[in-house]
């Protein structure tokens, strides 16, 4: 049992958080005023080789392991929680899949674009109606000929229209389980510019707000027979593996948000003095940050933790859900601590942590709300 | 009051500047009915100036009499002399049953009168049957035969009560436009014309009209439309929405959308219906292009009647629809809007 990270996670982490520091924290407020997706962050990002950090050497990437990976989130949400999920739904829930079920064909055609970062990834699996119940699905894929026809829409899909590759989740039909009807449901991948496939509205979010969400529409969208990803009827398995990994990338996120706020609050309480001396003496500011402090590194552990388990073993979903559940609720409420020990200031946007905990709340609802994750773990538990 | 002495079915034959109201003729089929029932005749009351003429017309659609009250005081409705002119009316002829059409005007009249002569009055009825009342038999209650049951939603059409008047006479309706039948026209038939004044003083009571206001309404609120006509991302393009316009003008409803064809930009915001949206809650809904996802739904599933069209005979909206069709809007709304035109027409 070893709690000290090596020199090569150390190494990427200083480089990682150099990163954060010079490229995009000069840039977090404006994104989050202007709602624009930082572009010239991401193609910077892929210079580094930020896109495709778990991905392997021959594909392109950079040949880390899932830890090294969950530390880039981290660092870039310490003080950007919209540059942070660009590269988690681009890493884990469109490289990934395409990595771990698609042909040898699929990977060597989309891998190492989008590993570049030449291209950008993105997934589709939430529809009007199917959010927590992924099984409700409308969105239809019917085979004519040699070519799958999408009809349908998609709604709050991360990267979408800036992204290139889209993971699109679609019932391709109808089967008998158990005497049971059923939809089958298969994933397919499909390119920006496919015609038959437009966007729709772009959401105005609380949090995340340079984070590019908009809705996917498919209107006789006419895909190549061979790009459906995995086997016809393995869409649901495909999408609940995918988001497991997801949600280390989310949990990395939401443990960066948390770390970032209190970072800020330290600083600022040494600093404010009120009653002739700074609040930082004041037994409740110590409290407070001590409290914060803990629950911080107990996040930080489990988050790590399930990325080890993305490396070591076949199934993780439980420890994934663990570190998103409790690290979703530690950015949540470290956040909303930090801004209190701001006091007036911290509810103004030019101090960032109103804009933090804006962003860790999301953390709590997408790839899986915190009430998805009970379930998960729950169900584990009593199997 | 002699309970005998009352016979026939009265109707109130609406007419405004010189024209009968639709709701005359749709009176009168119904009070066919009835009077056939009761074994009677079907007399129209026709309250204005100059307006005997419009007798025949009453009677190709059923009036045996015309009782007509003309008289100058009498030009544009208003409460009370039209008031005195009915009460006068039923204080002189004993009607068994009067029926008003459940108009802006009707709504206002048929109180009036029934407060002056002394009866009950059913608002806004929706069936009319001539039966025994109480309905079924009960011990110490006499039951009595060839009553008028008068039935009408109440609390917002939550429930549905049937009322009757056995001890006061004329039992006293007004009856919901568009509810009945009317008959199809006898072409050259005569009616009695009985021609009756009962004289007009004005007084303080006599409200002088100012103005009369014709408004045509370009914005509507399409909250306040009891027929919807709306469009979602299936309809395609901003151009194709004429074809739910011209649909729209012919049913006499309005046009609203779901949230796709605002963020399209093809219709302004407040026409959205849904949770972003507005609430609505017409008597008919009609979803064409549209899913039917919740959010949309959740802004009109409490419309009396649901009609969907969709080419996805899978789409959630079928779920709450009444009627619902598979196919093409753009075959179905032309012919549907035909039909409907048609229709029209054959009312008029």
């Amino acid at each position: 049992m070893d709690f000290a990270l090596d020199k090569k996670h150390e190494m990427a982490r200083t480089l990682f958080r150099e990163f954060a520091e010079n490229e995009v924290k000069p840039f977090a407020q404006e994104t989050d005023e202007t709602e624009v997706f930082p572009r010239a962050i991401v193609d910077k990002m892929a210079k580094y080789g930020f896109l495709g950090i778990p991905v392997p050497k021959e594909y392109g990437g950079q040949g880390c392991d899932p830890l090294t990976y969950a530390m880039c989130v981290e660092e870039l949400a310490k003080v950007c929680g919209t540059t942070a999920v660009i590269v988690s739904a681009h890493t884990s829930l469109c490289i990934d899949p395409i990595m771990t079920y698609g042909t040898e064909e699929q990977k060597k055609k989309y891998v190492p674009d989008l590993a570049s970062g030449k291209k950008l990834g993105a997934f589709g699996l939430t529809e009007p109606g199917a959010g927590t119940d992924a099984q409700g699905q409308q969105t239809k894929a019917v085979l004519d000929g040699d070519e799958w026809v999408l009809n349908g829409s998609k709604c709050f899909i991360t990267n979408g229209k800036e992204a290139d590759v889209y993971i699109i989740i679609a019932v391709t039909g109808v089967v008998e389980k158990r005497g049971r009807k059923q939809k089958e449901i298969s994933a397919f991948i499909v390119e920006k510019g496919t015609p038959g496939f437009t966007f729709g509205t772009k959401e105005k979010k609380m949090g995340i707000r340079g984070s590019s969400t908009y809705e996917l529409i498919f209107t006789d969208c006419r895909i190549p027979k061979e790009n459906i990803l995995g086997a016809k009827g393995k869409g649901f398995g495909i999408a609940m593996h995918t988001l497991d990994g997801g949600r280390i990338g989310i949990a990395a996120q939401a443990l960066g948000i948390a770390e970032g706020a209190l970072d800020r609050t330290v600083e600022y309480v040494k600093e404010r003095k009120q009653f002739g001396r700074s609040i930082a003496q004041f037994q409740n500011t110590q409290f407070q940050l001590a409290e914060m402090a803990t629950s911080v590194e107990a996040a930080q552990l489990l988050v790590y933790k399930a990325a080890k388990a993305k490396e070591t073993q076949k199934v993780y979903s439980v420890e994934a859900a663990k570190a998103k559940l409790f690290a979703a609720q530690v950015a949540m409420d470290v956040t909303t601590k930090a801004v209190q020990l701001h006091g007036g200031y911290g509810y103004i946007r030019e101090y960032e942590v109103e804009r933090m905990m804006r962003d860790a709340k999301i953390t709590e609802i997408y790839e899986g709300t915190s009430e998805v994750q009970r379930m998960v773990i729950s169900g584990n538990l009593l199997k | 009051m002699n309970l005998e002495e009352y016979k026939g079915v009265y109707v109130y034959a609406q007419q405004v500047d010189g024209t009968l109201s639709g709701i005359a003729f749709e009176l009168l089929g119904k009070a066919k009915d009835l009077a056939s029932d009761l074994k009677t005749d079907v007399t129209a009351v026709l309250i204005g100036s100059d307006v005997k003429g419009l007798a025949d017309e009453l009677a190709a659609y059923g009036a045996d009499k015309v009782i007509v009250v003309d008289d100058p005081e009498l030009k544009d409705y208003r409460t009370e002399p039209y008031t005195h002119a009915l009460a006068s009316v039923i204080n002189e002829y004993k009607p068994e049953i009067m029926l008003v059409g459940a108009t802006a005007i009707g709504r206002d009249l048929g109180p009036r009168v029934s407060a002056r002569v002394a009866t009950g009055l059913t608002a806004d009825c929706t069936q009319l049957e001539i039966g025994d009342f109480p309905l079924n038999p009960m011990p110490g209650k006499e039951q009595k035969h060839n009553q008028l049951l008068m039935t009408r939603p109440a609390f917002g059409g939550n429930t549905i009560a049937t009322i009757a008047c056995p001890d006061n006479r004329p039992q006293m309706a007004t009856v919901r436009p568009g509810v009945m039948q009317k008959i199809d026209k006898i072409d050259g038939a005569k009616a009695e014309v009985i021609e009756y004044n009962p004289g007009f003083t004005p007084d303080n009571k006599y409200v002088e009209i100012i103005d009369i206001v014709k408004s045509v309404s370009e914005t509507v609120d399409i909250m306040d439309a009891k027929i919807l006509v709306s469009g979602g991302r299936g309809v395609g393009s901003p151009e194709n929405f004429k074809l739910l316009e011209d649909l729209a003008e012919a049913i006499g409803g309005e046009v609203s959308c779901s949230r796709a064809v605002v963020d399209n930009g093809w219709k302004p915001k407040d026409l959205q219906v849904g949770q972003t949206g507005k609430t609505v809650r017409p008597q008919v809904y009609f979803a064409i292009g549209i899913s039917g996802a919740i959010q949309h739904v959740a802004g009109m599933e409490e419309s009396d009647l649901i009609i969907a069209i969709n080419k996805d005979e899978t789409a959630p909206i079928f779920e709450v629809a009444d009627y619902g069709i598979v196919g093409d809007l753009n075959k179905i709304l032309p012919q549907l809007t035909e039909q409907i035109k048609a229709a029209v027409a054959a009312k008029k």
